[in-house]
């Protein structure tokens, strides 16, 4: 009994609860294997087409990507001769874990944070710069033309979109004076995106780049360099690589929600009383619906050069941010927030 | 000129929201439905045994060497036979034929397991051609034009 009701305050514990079930591990998986049938879905039907479909039938091959999945994991992994085994091995699965660990600074309604820190929304930030590295190193270790091309491609990707991201997301911490999540979903008293529309508008798009989503999904290039980096990966390797993307577009539509749209706000009190990682329903509800969005873009647009990309992320995104940034301490000296 | 621009990227999003909302969709569920084909379709040929003279014309027109004719030990006359791994399906062989002999049918949803199976000696080309999904049961479609639409699938009557 003592064993069976301490396991539950430990699974319970916002330092277990967030990044393991809410927002985190479980939950990623839960979004992963809808989002990319949801993809699907909408690209089809602006397209004129139908999308999956046989995969029970019933729900509209709902479950599709749940059958790609395990082919994943059944397919046979191959290692070519040629490669550098130990970043080639190593380099999806740091890149995956540094695409969860982010999640461990979302904090999910008031007084429920998994990792408590007056820095959160740097420390998010700054851990999926990582993700960029070990696409670099699996470039360099897959030993492949293709990939090299694409790790190229994912470096000056990096440097354009970056600093644009950085510059976006503090001019926010500008705004709120302050750095930390749960203190910024608190001083909205109106939703970010109204305050600085700038910030939010190069921080969006900034986003799709970071995750290589399309129309930027200039590192894959799929037309031109079959999966760019990730060329040589095969089976669960694959998978991962190709999950990559969308968890870290996840990842930032929460940060989004949390810096623009208000949060949690308003906050369900009946489910928050219940448990208080509920009451981040609505944080959930917000950030899913921008993903939805976000993936219904990729049937809208076409793909961006890498020469057009570089020129959005310097000659527009950047004076955005900065503009966004004049735009937050002029706001703060007049006191709105 | 900025303006043009996010004009542009608001038009693009409400075509998409447009057709999200309301698909135009033109798929044909092919299993279950399928498109009548019209009378002139070159698919698969079919050779009729007793109408041919051996006249040996469509082993010569062939421009694939798909088609070649077979003579048995003993027998003066020699007749066609047809590589599908090799026919591209032009119709030269049907235009040619003097008597008709051979003619085209209107099914081409077919498949063969082996590469061996593609090749179709005088006996077996005389078989009968048949369509995998009518067999099944597929509902028939006719392609249509439609002013609004464009092209649309209605069932045939």
């Amino acid at each position: 009994m003592g064993l069976v009701s301490s396991l539950v305050r430990l699974v319970l514990s916002p330092q277990f609860f967030g990044p393991i079930v809410f927002p985190g591990l479980v939950t990623v998986l839960a979004v992963l294997l809808s989002i990319i049938w949801v993809e699907r879905k909408i690209a089809a039907r602006v397209q004129m087409r139908v999308g999956p479909l046989y995969i029970l039938r019933p729900l509209g091959g709902a479950i599709q990507m749940l059958a790609d999945g395990l082919r994943f994991f059944f397919q046979e992994f191959i290692v070519p001769e040629t490669v550098d085994r130990v970043p080639f091995l190593l380099a999806p699965v740091v890149a995956m874990s540094f695409a969860m660990l982010p999640f461990a600074f979302v904090p999910l309604a008031p007084n429920f944070k998994p990792y408590t820190v007056p820095y959160s929304m740097p420390a998010f930030l700054g851990l999926n710069t990582v993700i960029p590295l070990t696409v670099l190193a699996m470039a360099w270790g897959s030993n492949n033309k293709f990939s090299i091309q694409g790790g190229i491609r994912e470096a000056y990707m990096t440097i354009a979109y970056e600093a644009v991201l950085f510059i976006s997301a503090y001019s926010m911490a500008l705004l709120y004076h302050t750095l930390d999540f749960a203190e910024m979903v608190e001083a909205q008293k109106v939703p970010g995106i109204l305050l600085n529309p700038i910030s939010a508008l190069v921080f969006f798009i900034a986003m799709i780049m970071s995750a290589g989503k399309l129309p930027f999904d200039i590192v894959e290039g799929e037309q031109e360099i079959v999966a760019g980096p990730f060329t040589e990966y095969s089976g669960i390797a694959f998978g991962l690589t190709m999950g990559i993307g969308y968890v870290q577009l996840y990842g930032f539509t929460l940060a989004f929600t949390l810096m623009y749209l208000s949060g949690w706000e308003p906050l369900v009190a009946p489910l928050y009383s219940i448990y208080p990682a509920l009451g981040g329903i609505l944080l959930f509800v917000k950030a899913y619906l921008l993903l939805v969005f976000i993936v219904f873009l990729r049937a809208v647009y076409g793909r961006y050069r890498l020469d057009q990309a570089l020129r959005i992320g310097w000659r527009t995104l950047f004076p955005l941010a900065i503009v966004s940034v004049f735009l937050s301490i002029a706001l703060g000296v007049i006191g709105v927030v | 000129m900025f303006r043009g621009k996010v004009r542009r990227h608001v038009e693009a999003i409400a075509t998409g929201l447009k057709y999200l909302v309301k698909p135009n969709r033109i798929t044909v569920y092919y299993p279950e439905e399928a498109i009548v084909l019209s009378e002139r379709y070159r698919g698969m040929i079919h050779y009729d045994w007793d109408k041919c003279i051996s006249c040996g014309l469509c082993a010569m027109i062939c421009p694939a060497d798909a088609m070649k004719m077979y003579r048995k030990k003993g027998e003066k006359k020699a007749r066609p036979g047809i590589n599908y791994q090799r026919c591209i399906f032009c119709g030269y062989c049907v235009d040619i034929c003097p008597t008709n002999a051979l003619s085209f049918t209107r099914v081409h949803d077919v498949a063969f397991e082996k590469l061996d199976e593609m090749l179709y000696p005088p006996e077996k080309f005389t078989s009968e051609w048949r369509s995998p999904a009518e067999e099944r049961g597929a509902r028939r479609l006719r392609v249509v034009f439609d002013e609004e639409r464009g092209l649309k699938h209605v069932p045939e009557q």
